[in-house]
């Protein structure tokens, strides 16, 4: 940069010293003057005193670097950490911490606690006799299987590893659980019409 | 394969006779069966166990029904009031006020005065009455649950698919079978067993390639055969019936888990009994 200035510098003074002399001679055109040898027109350019034309490759470079450094500088301010979608459930809404809604404490009398008491030992042990026959009808049920695949194994080997195969058909397995009352014969569901205010967020 | 059985069978019988005098009758019992093991081989058929699941909920028990209370009371003890709880007891505190003596019409608000007032047990009542126009499909129907043949009868219990077939001499009640031909496996056959019979066409879904369970007997000298076959293994498949029930075909039963011990020999319900789940 500092070089180009210098050169233009060079170049205007040249110019300015150079037109002067001319003009006091009184002599028009340069060839006729003695002090010109060549026959060509002479060029008024810089003395390049034989350095190659860097200018066009190292200023664009320094400008590319630099504007990325500043690029970077301002990522790195604009980083926010991205905001935390809120979990609803764990945040209780406001209209529940309304006394207003409290009810009021029962109290409960001395039978219906132990009332509640035994009917709650009750429950456990009927749970824990139905879970002892769950587990009993598994048993017996692999029991059987396992049985059966023994005497298929002492048959054939073929078929006892055709039946040890995973079946892929089986897999995606659906089915519609028991309801409370069976399906009505042809029942035409009224459309269900609802608006949805779920709201979602965007990170 | 056969001096293997018979090592199997010397093994077997030895443990369970107990003593060396009995193992010696055990070791002559067993010559006996392996002989008759290498003679005649074992005839295959596959069966197929279809089982139409339960299509409502069962019966509540007494004490699913008192615990389900008990819980219901709880839950209600422990919580806080709805909205719509709330307007009940506005609405009641609103008329307690309008029929005190002293009422001073001009003393309520604007709002309150210019309101209709709909109370909300109003409100109740006609969401009530909405809802006695809604006729569900009655859960038991008596008259259909007598009829064997039926798929739809007794919709709180699993229900199995029995046919008559002729076995040796005899129609006995089975679940449905037929012979394993070779180049297919037992699967293969038990859904062959369903097919190809005509009353029994119906969209299943088999539950895995592996047999649920075996039922096997020996045939009696007289009808073994030229081949000598020594007896039969009849090899079972779980299916689960699927899409719409099957209209009711001929010589065919759906019958509940308690119903077939009145179509079905004891030993041969015995082996069926352990993977009839009624879970």
């Amino acid at each position: 940069m500092s070089l180009g200035v210098a050169r233009c510098m060079g170049r205007v003074l040249w110019r300015q010293t150079h037109v002067p002399r001319m003009f006091l001679e009184g002599h028009c055109h340069p060839r006729q003057s003695p002090r010109c040898n060549t026959v060509l027109p002479l060029h008024t350019s810089a003395p390049l005193c034989a350095e190659p034309k860097k200018k066009k490759k190292v200023d664009p470079k320094r400008e590319h670097v630099a504007r990325e450094r500043l690029k970077k500088r301002l990522k790195k301010m604009e980083k926010v950490p991205p905001e935390l979608i809120p979990i609803e459930d764990f945040i209780t809404p406001h209209e529940y911490l309304d006394e207003t809604r409290a009810r009021s404490e029962p109290k409960l009398s001395f039978e219906e606690s132990e009332r509640r008491a035994l009917l709650l030992k009750e429950w456990s042990r009927f749970k824990h006799k139905q879970h002892q026959a769950e587990m009993e009808a598994i048993n017996s049920a692999l029991k059987a299987q396992r049985e059966a695949l023994e005497e298929l194994k002492v048959e054939s080997e073929e078929l006892y590893k055709a039946a040890i195969k995973p079946d892929p058909l089986v897999f995606p397995f659906s089915h519609e659980g028991p309801t409370y009352t069976p399906p009505k014969p042809k029942y035409d569901a009224p459309d269900g019409k609802y608006n949805d205010i779920t709201k979602t967020y965007t990170q | 394969m056969a001096a293997g059985r018979c090592f199997h069978q010397v093994f077997r019988l030895s443990v369970s006779a107990g003593g060396a005098a009995a193992g010696r009758t055990g070791i002559r019992r067993s010559s006996g069966a392996a002989a008759q093991h290498a003679a005649g081989p074992w005839r295959l058929l596959g069966a197929a166990c279809v089982q139409r699941l339960a299509v409502i909920s069962e019966e509540r028990r007494p004490m699913e029904g008192r615990f389900s209370e008990l819980m219901h009371q709880m839950e209600l003890e422990r919580s806080l009031m709805s909205d719509h709880e709330l307007r009940l007891l506005d609405d009641k505190k609103k008329l307690k006020r309008r029929q005190a003596v002293d009422y001073d019409s001009e003393e309520e608000d604007d709002e309150d005065r210019d309101q209709d007032i709909i109370l909300t047990q109003d409100l109740e009542d006609a969401w009530e009455q909405r809802r006695k126009l809604f006729h569900t499909q009655p859960r038991v129907q008596g008259d259909v649950d007598v009829r064997v043949e039926r798929p739809d009868r007794w919709l709180t219990e699993p229900l199995v698919l029995l046919t008559q077939q002729e076995v040796g001499a005899d129609k006995l009640w089975l679940l449905p079978q037929t012979p394993w031909e070779a180049g297919e496996t037992l699967k293969t056959t038990a859904q062959r067993a369903l097919s190809s019979t005509p009353g029994l066409e119906m969209q299943t879904v088999f539950l895995g390639s592996a047999p649920c369970g075996l039922y096997k007997y020996r045939l009696p000298r007289a009808v073994r055969g030229s081949e000598g076959v020594t007896g039969v293994k009849v090899f079972f498949f779980k299916a689960v019936l699927r899409g719409a029930l099957p209209p009711p075909g001929p010589s065919s039963i759906w019958a509940r888990k308690s119903e077939l011990k009145d179509y079905l020999k004891p030993s041969y319900l015995d082996k069926i009994r352990p993977f009839l789940l009624d879970l």
